[in-house]
């Protein structure tokens, strides 16, 4: 016997690929650590989730929406400050994964 | 003749009279014999003849001559009594013909016979009555006597046959008719005696004649074609009874007025009575049954029989629409008639207010009353699924309206209206369907679930219709509700896009639509595995995607979907389509010819055993499959001789299950939690109210529920046997 498929509509999400690999993926959700939404959710001020309100890595390995991170820097209380570490912030330059 | 006691009563009221006239002197022989004369004159003129005898030929002059004579001596009354007298002995001959004339009636039942009874005693009266000139006492007199006499002997059945030569009269036309009849009635002194009698067959006949034309006929007004009926059939004849004695048109219009005013308001009411009667299918029939609506709002103007219909109204939707055997959709179907049809008779919506608050309570216990609202919000217009009417202009739902009474079309509350009626200032349909709940919320997450649904299940890449339907919500339940559902429409442009682009890198089989998590319902989970090829199908994918967008991955939902595939057999090709479970196994399959169904489901992780072997009898169905002992199933390389003819060819085997949890599903699913709750609680407690129950939920954490819900979860407990209730109490079955 062959099986050929010939079309399969199929049921996919998409998520964040922040690193933190886990397999089953709904297990600890992630967060953003400003406005307490799930990354594949969108900051507060967005409407749309996924690439119109991306996430913004740290050095420190700590990772926000692009927008909340940008906000809070903003602020002078932030004093340009992870706001999880205090440690002066300094964006990552994404690894393309996939290898 | 009188009799020797009378004469000699006379002859002594004579010399009486005679005294007096004579002051006491010696009489005057002439006058006396003249006034002698005289009486004998009239009281031979008076004398109650049989009809079979000749009249006698009288000289007017002298009558008149005797009659004065007769009053200046001051006999009238004299000559009355004594007339009345003969007229009393007399009247057996009258007896005598009402009892041979009423004995043919019984026989025959024809109303014939009493007419010409009728006409018969109409001779009688003529050849007695005394003559108008003779002075009003003597025909009053005579009349009374007469008619006193006649009523006494006539039967208690003359009534019955009366009523009938009337019914008869009615059928004939004017010209047609017997005048002398009509003027016997009124000399008679019938049409007085049997006025109500009269009536009542005009009433009856009206009535028949608004039975026989309008009942069932609701497809157009039937209430000027009855008035026109009224003038051209009854009001002629109504001209016998009513307009006797009318010298000109203009008179006899005046003399009709009141009596027809009455029998028009029969009309109106009769129609009236069968519109109410027949309200239910009436609404069933709308809006072919407009004309009926019509009337009956006209009808109701003149006939104040608004609590009737509501009445009316109420018990039929009581026996016919609120049962358990009722569809919810047909409720809402029938509601959404009744709001139409009483907007019709009704535009201030008193009646509807009264009407509907049954109907809304019902519909708010049953569990799919939303969801059913909800379907028919977004289904196509063609299907008649719809509740919406088309015409009707979409409109933002509108919240219950607070009188305004700068309004200037503010109109008092009608009188019936009761203290709890808000005017309802005429909203859609929609909206009224939504205020059934207190709150909308749930109306957007069940919009949200059928929208999911609707869309996932969309393989072709066309959601036109969809994006249509959010649309025409958005501008009904506003924007910010729907905005998950632009993030839905969002995700299935994007997919169609990143799936143009996954084409241009390597042809792809796979075409997913990807969602963005938290913005979709939730959906039916499973962790499946694909096992073989669909396995690097989808690996194959998700690299291309990550390649595309560097920053994300792709998580499969690998049990929903559809699989088109062939199924290559050495005598056979069966192309189907399935959902991925029944792919999988099958896949399976192409590495060995025999599976256990342990086996099975250990290759494809965690699916439930009853879920695996209903995907793997579709294969059987399919005759790809047999079935062994020890649940194992075999591949049929060649087909199954044994088992019957298996059709090769193309199948469609999706199922009909919804990917998306219900919005009922995920409640009952939360429900589920606070059970052990009650549970507790009745078993430390006994039995409690409603309401109790509630108030300690509310310590429960995260308990949301208002006591309606709760009520409805407690139904279905009790449904499932867990609890029983009696009056109001709920307790543990531990039967
Ligand atoms: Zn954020
Ligand atoms: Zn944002
Ligand atoms: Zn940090």
């Amino acid at each position: 016997m062959k099986v050929v498929i010939n079309r399969w509509h199929a049921i996919a999400q998409w998520q964040w690929d922040t690193g933190r690999t886990d397999e089953h993926g709904d297990t600890e959700e992630d967060v953003c650590g400003i406005c307490r939404v799930p990354f594949e959710g969108c900051c507060p001020t967005c409407k749309m989730p996924g690439d119109d309100c991306p996430l913004i890595w740290g050095e420190c390995s700590h990772v926000f929406h692009m927008h909340c991170l940008l906000k809070w820097i903003g602020t002078p209380a932030s004093k340009q400050q992870c706001p999880m570490d205090r440690r002066p912030w300094v964006t990552a330059e994404r690894k393309v994964s996939g290898s | 003749m009188a009799s020797d006691a009378l004469r000699n009563q006379v002859a002594t009221k004579w010399q009486e009279s005679f005294n007096r006239l004579n002051r006491g002197s010696p009489g005057i022989s002439g006058l006396m014999l003249f006034s002698e004369q005289a009486w004998t004159v009239a009281s031979a003129f008076l004398y109650p003849r049989d009809l079979g005898e000749p009249p006698k030929d009288f000289n007017n002059q002298k009558i008149r001559t005797a009659f004065d004579v007769l009053m200046q001596c001051r006999m009238l009354p004299m000559l009355l009594e004594s007339f009345v007298e003969d007229m009393r002995k007399r009247q057996h001959l009258i007896t005598r013909d009402v009892e041979e004339y009423m004995a043919q009636y019984e026989a025959t039942n024809s109303p014939s016979t009493i007419a010409s009874l009728i006409l018969r005693l109409a001779d009688w009266y003529a050849t007695w009555a005394p003559g108008g000139e003779l002075g009003h006492t003597i025909s009053a007199a005579f009349v009374t006597a007469f008619q006193t006499h006649i009523f006494s002997v006539l039967p208690p059945a003359f009534a019955g046959g009366f009523k009938r030569l009337i019914a008869s009269t009615l059928e004939l036309s004017t010209e047609a008719q017997d005048s002398r009849l009509w003027t016997a009635f009124e000399v008679l002194g019938l049409a007085d005696r049997y006025e109500a009698l009269i009536a009542s067959v005009c009433y009856e006949h009206i009535e028949e004649h608004v039975l026989a034309t309008c009942k069932g006929k609701w497809d157009e007004p039937m209430l000027p074609t009855l008035r026109e009926w009224m003038a051209d059939n009854v009001l002629p004849w109504m001209l016998l009874p009513y307009a006797r004695g009318a010298k000109t048109t203009d008179e006899a219009k005046t003399m009709l007025q009141g009596v027809g005013s009455r029998f028009d308001f029969h009309v109106c009411k009769t129609l009236c009575d069968l519109r109410t009667q027949e309200v239910f299918d009436i609404v069933i029939d709308y809006p072919d049954s407009t004309p009926a609506l019509q009337d009956l709002k006209e009808c109701l103007q003149r006939v104040d029989q608004r609590a009737q219909l509501v009445q009316a109204i109420r018990k039929a939707n009581k026996r016919r629409l609120l049962h358990p055997g009722a569809d919810t959709k047909d409720i809402l179907t029938q509601y959404v008639s009744i709001i139409r049809c009483l907007r019709i008779i009704d535009p201030p919506g008193v009646l509807l207010f009264k009407v509907a608050d049954p109907i809304r309570r019902y519909l708010r216990e049953r569990p799919d009353t939303i969801r059913s609202i909800v379907a028919s919000l977004v289904a196509d217009s063609e299907s008649g699924d719809s509740l919406v009417d088309e015409n009707e202009p979409i409109q933002p739902l509108s919240v219950a309206q607070i009188d305004d009474y700068m309004d200037p079309n503010w109109e008092p509350e009608p009188i019936d209206a009761g203290p709890e009626f808000r005017t309802n200032k005429p909203s859609d349909v929609i909206s009224t369907l939504v205020s059934i709940y207190d709150s909308k919320d749930l109306f957007i997450k069940e919009l949200q679930v059928l929208l999911a649904q609707r869309l996932l299940a969309v393989t072709d890449g066309d959601y036109e219709k969809e994006r249509r339907n959010i649309e025409i919500l958005k501008i009904r339940f506003g924007e910010a509700p729907l905005q998950v559902c632009e993030v839905m429409l969002r995700d299935m442009t994007d997919s169609r896009r990143i799936d143009q682009h996954v084409k241009t890198q390597q042809p792809s089989i796979l075409h997913p639509t990807i969602i963005s998590r938290h913005f979709w319902p939730q959906l039916q989970s499973s962790k499946i595995v694909m096992p073989g090829q669909l396995r690097s199908i989808q690996e194959s994918y998700s690299k291309e995607y990550t390649l595309f967008k560097p920053d994300k991955k792709l998580r499969w939902l690998s049990h929903l979907g559809t699989v088109n595939l062939d199924i290559q057999l050495q005598d056979r090709t069966i192309t189907a389509d399935v959902p991925p479970l029944e792919a999988a196994f099958i896949e399976l399959f192409s590495e060995k010819d025999s599976w256990s169904v342990e086996e099975l489901i250990s290759r494809v992780g965690a699916v439930e055993r009853g879920v695996a072997v209903k995907a793997l009898l579709t294969w059987v169905d399919l005759g790809v499959l047999k079935e062994e002992e020890g649940h194992t199933f075999r591949l049929l390389e060649t087909a199954d001789s044994s088992g019957g003819l298996r059709p090769s060819g193309s199948r469609t085997i999706i199922d009909e299950q919804p990917t998306v949890v219900t919005v009922q599903q995920q409640q009952a699913e939360q429900m589920r939690v606070y059970w052990k709750f009650i549970e507790g609680m009745l078993t430390n407690l006994g039995s409690l109210p409603l309401d109790r129950i509630q108030t300690m939920l509310k310590f429960a954490q995260g308990y949301d529920r208002t006591v309606d819900q709760l009520a409805g979860f407690m139904e279905a407990a009790r449904r499932e046997g867990l609890v029983t209730v009696r009056e109001g109490l709920w307790r543990l079955n531990r039967g």
